[in-house]
């Protein structure tokens, strides 16, 4: 396995996600799942998109190593355990109290979450009971999980009850809130450009929205700062690594090619994010994406 | 304050500034922070809220236009509502607003309206604290140097700036005089000199005649608005003309970024152009392709004589200038003795060319047309601060600037003292009536160089009444004009007869009021003293912090070993590390604004570190 092809497939699918295309974004993630069955990012997705989008997307066949558990009571992100534990994944749950919003947005909610239409009553559901019973599943010694235990722990029954009997379909959520649940649960397992994406979505629609003003400030300084890591110290001069000639053939944008241009060997990072007249974020971004590439050094 | 204290020379120009002094009997023009010896007069705040001086502020002109003050010299001392004013507000990009009393000019800039004398201030600390940096000392004591043409509030404007920057202003002295200085002329010759100095923003010819260590500017023309950007903007016309034709009709123009990059190119070009005879421009992905497209590049030759043939009108417009002016002094191009070029332009061959051409001899070309005119105020500074050997006393008299006078019936300008007068002095004119039984009379004092009063600045004016009433012109009236060695201009009128009397009293003033001035020095007077408050901070905070980086050295061993033991956070070190070396920058570089940045991180990396050393610890210990 590779991380630029995990990377690659985890990129595709929140592209396909945030364009629309679930059924792609669930393959692309379902993909990644095979290759990296722990991954915490494709697990979030494809559980925010059975939650959000179960009407229009047909059940997609989850592979062995990457059956959505629902595991009640758990927090909507992956705690890492101390050094020299035993690794326990978490996976957010559907309408599980403490899950983002994302995962209150699903139309087969928990019966805690919203009451059986009047005069029906389901089938009593170990959701209904507070914090599972059942020990925390492990992962096993070579890593992923231990599907063997899933099955012998699991005691989940369906959501929807035989004998075509459901609940009324939820009105549906507004895009915003659907976007701000997302972005949040995104903000949690570490995805900031993934949860920056959908609060531009949100500001787009409600420019005066507050909240997703203030996740915008979080992701973005966050963002900042992990840039800025790769760049050295503010004061700090960065120089072309490449010969002059070589630059025509790298694959930038022109705002890259405008940053690359003021590099001159006398400019420092703070005098660049200066005079850039883009974002600080976009700036960071661009700066540390040419470290990266190996066009300019510190 | 002793006399060994560092004097420097300021040229401060429309579009670039250079400073310079005279070391060990030397003129030598003192390098900038950057390296560079000009300096960009040019002032930002950029989109970051950071205040950019100089090359970087430059650099961003286009990008920030509504941000960034340049040829704040053609604003300095001029009333809200003049021609030049105006001209001004249709060509720059960023906002004008008047003062509070309303007769001057203000620049909104980062939320605040400043007076373009606090903007030159800016530069002018710029060129200070370069000075600084270069002698390893504070500098207090300049000559600035000022167009020919200016006049007392242009003047008092400038001075303003140099208090404002911390500087006590020894001289302001006439540009083509300091350029004159600084070639060593008036020493032995008695000639006539004409100095053409095509700078970036402004073109200005002014004959000199010299002799006996007196300079007088007998005559000045020029054009404000023709300098070197003009010529850059004609190699940026001719880029983006051809990328167009070359890229399916992309406007360059449209997109600020490309249009900076353009012109930093198109001025690198021009200026190679004068020691080659072509020149490449190569400016990689340039703008974007469109339609998802990838990022364009351009990549020019510039031979020089395109850019001759790009610039030759511009150059006409030099030598018809020159023309009008030498005719309207009455001199011929035969009678010129020397002629100095000045500003980065003339270095231009075709320049050079043209002035050979119009005067039959060769121009002056051993002093650097950029530094001239600061070498020349630096050794006008070492002049007045350190003996000179006798004979060889080059000393500038203070003398008035521009012709002051009455405005008179028709609306026209009567001289009552000609320019260059040495001041202190004080002359009397007689004037009477034009009407009949007429019982007032209207002053108003004026300094220019127009026949037309209303061409020339108003500097007061007041009523005299109580004449008495007679046929027209059999009413005599005294106008007496006095100027103190402080430069106060005193006017008083008087019906001869009756003995009526009424005076006023001008001032050269920078449109800044008293009030105004004392609060910018006492800021500047407060950030000195929040500097050393700061510096003191930051002495604290820097203790603080290199404990705490101590102390997260020592967890390393115990934290490297506790990774060991499990697959997460195998980069926790290696971020730790960027972590301190952020934070040794920011304590070597004495940067508090980025200590401070940074106290959270190191916090952060100290309680994690803790954490992860203490379960990695054997049980028991």
């Amino acid at each position: 396995m590779s991380v630029a092809d995990l990377s690659e497939l985890i990129d595709q699918g929140i592209k396909a996600y945030l364009a629309g295309r679930v059924k792609d974004a669930l393959a692309a993630f379902q993909r990644a799942l095979e290759l990296d069955p722990g991954n915490a990012k494709a697990r979030g997705y494809i559980v925010r998109i059975h939650a959000i989008t179960p009407a229009t997307v047909a059940p997609v066949a989850p592979s062995p190593a990457a059956v959505p558990l629902p595991s009640p009571g758990a927090p909507g992100a992956v705690t890492l355990p101390p050094p020299g534990t035993r690794a326990v994944v978490r996976l957010p749950a559907p309408g599980v109290a403490g899950a983002s919003s994302a995962g209150r947005a699903a139309t087969a909610p928990s019966a805690r979450s919203r009451p059986p239409p009047e005069g029906e009553e389901y089938d009593p559901s170990p959701w209904d009971e507070g914090p599972s019973a059942t020990g925390t599943l492990v992962l096993d010694s070579a890593g992923g999980l231990d599907l063997d235990a899933v099955a012998e722990k699991s005691d989940i029954r369906p959501l929807v009850p035989e004998g075509g009997r459901g609940p009324a379909p939820l009105p549906a959520r507004s895009d915003v809130e659907v976007w701000l649940g997302a972005a949040k649960e995104l903000f949690a397992l570490g995805d900031f450009t993934g949860s920056l994406e959908l609060i531009e979505k949100v500001l787009q629609v409600d420019p005066d929205h507050g909240e997703a003003r203030e996740y915008l400030t979080q992701n973005e300084a966050t963002l900042v700062s992990m840039y800025e890591s790769k760049l050295g110290p503010p004061y700090a001069v960065p120089r072309l690594a490449i010969k002059p000639e070589e630059v025509m053939w790298l694959n930038l944008d022109h705002r890259a090619g405008f940053l690359l241009a003021q590099i001159d060997g006398m400019v420092d990072y703070e005098a660049l994010f200066a005079l850039s007249g883009l974002p600080r974020l976009d700036t960071a971004r661009i700066l540390a994406n040419l470290i990266a590439d190996g066009v300019i050094t510190s | 304050m002793s006399d060994l204290d560092p004097v420097i020379g300021i040229d401060l120009g429309t579009t670039n500034s250079v400073v310079a002094t005279v070391r060990d009997g030397v003129p030598v023009v003192i390098p900038n922070r950057a390296g560079q010896l000009l300096t960009p007069s040019i002032v930002a705040i950029a989109k970051n809220g950071k205040r950019l001086v100089g090359a970087l502020a430059k650099r961003q002109a286009i990008t920030n236009a509504e941000s960034t003050v340049y040829a704040a010299k053609r604003l300095i001392g001029r009333r809200w509502g003049s021609k030049e004013v105006e001209d001004a507000r249709r060509a720059l990009p960023y906002a004008l607003v008047p003062g509070p009393e309303g007769n001057d000019v203000r620049v909104q800039l980062g939320g605040r309206a400043l007076a373009i004398s606090e903007i030159s201030a800016m530069v002018l600390a710029e060129l200070r604290a370069d000075a600084e940096a270069w002698f390893g000392r504070p500098v207090r004591r300049a000559v600035i140097t000022v167009p020919a043409y200016f006049n007392d509030g242009q003047r008092q404007s400038t001075k303003d700036a140099g208090l404002i920057a911390g500087l006590e202003v020894l001289r302001i002295i006439n540009e083509p005089t300091s350029a004159a200085l600084a070639y060593g002329f008036g020493k032995q010759m008695e000639k006539k000199v004409v100095v053409f100095d095509l700078g970036g923003g402004t073109f200005d010819v002014s004959i000199l005649d010299i002799g006996k260590s007196v300079y007088d500017v007998v005559a000045v023309g020029g054009d404000t608005y023709l300098g070197g950007e003009d010529f850059d903007r004609r190699v940026m016309d001719w880029l983006t003309f051809t990328f167009a034709k070359e890229n399916g009709g992309i406007d360059l123009r449209q997109d600020k970024m490309a249009l900076q990059r353009l012109r930093d190119g198109a001025e690198k070009a021009k200026c190679e152009l004068s020691g080659s005879t072509a020149a490449s421009i190569h400016l990689p992905f340039l703008v974007g392709g469109g339609d998802g497209k990838s990022a364009l590049h351009l990549a020019k030759q510039l031979a020089r004589e395109k850019l001759e043939e790009l610039t030759k009108d511009l150059i006409d417009r030099c030598v018809a200038v020159t023309e009008r002016t030498l005719k309207d002094a009455g001199v011929r191009a035969v009678q010129v003795g020397e002629v100095i070029l000045v500003g980065g332009m003339t270095r231009m061959p075709r320049v050079q060319h043209a002035v050979r051409e119009l005067f039959g001899k060769e121009p002056c070309k051993g002093v650097h047309p950029d530094e001239v005119v600061a070498l020349g105020a630096a050794i006008q500074g070492h002049a007045l601060t350190a003996p000179q050997p006798k004979g060889q006393e080059v000393l500038l008299l203070d003398v008035t600037p521009q012709n002051l006078g009455l405005m008179v019936v028709g609306g026209y300008f009567s001289t009552v003292i000609p320019k260059n007068t040495t001041v202190p002095t004080s002359q009397t004119h007689l004037f009477t009536t034009v009407q009949d039984n007429q019982t007032q009379v209207r002053i108003a004092v004026l300094q220019g160089e127009s026949e037309r009063a209303i061409d020339n600045e108003l500097l007061g004016e007041f009523i005299l009444d109580g004449i008495r009433p007679a046929r027209r012109g059999e009413v005599s009236i005294e106008v007496s004009f006095d100027i103190s060695a402080d430069g106060i201009v005193g006017v008083s009128a008087r019906d001869v007869v009756t003995g009526q009397e009424q005076s006023i009293t001008v001032t050269a003033t920078s449109g800044l009021t008293e009030e105004e001035l004392r609060r910018i020095l006492d800021e500047q007077r407060d950030d000195l003293l929040e500097r050393k408050q700061s510096e003191r901070d930051l002495g604290e905070r820097r203790g603080q912090v290199l404990a705490i980086v101590r102390e997260i050295e020592e967890l390393v061993p115990a934290v490297t070993g506790a990774l060991e033991r499990t697959r997460f956070g195998k980069d926790a070190i290696q971020k730790a590390e960027g972590v301190l070396a952020r934070v040794r920058a920011a304590v070597a570089a004495g940067d508090q604004a980025a200590l401070q940045a940074e106290e959270e991180s190191l916090e952060r990396t100290l309680q994690l570190f803790k954490g992860l050393a203490a379960t990695g610890r054997p049980p028991g210990r």
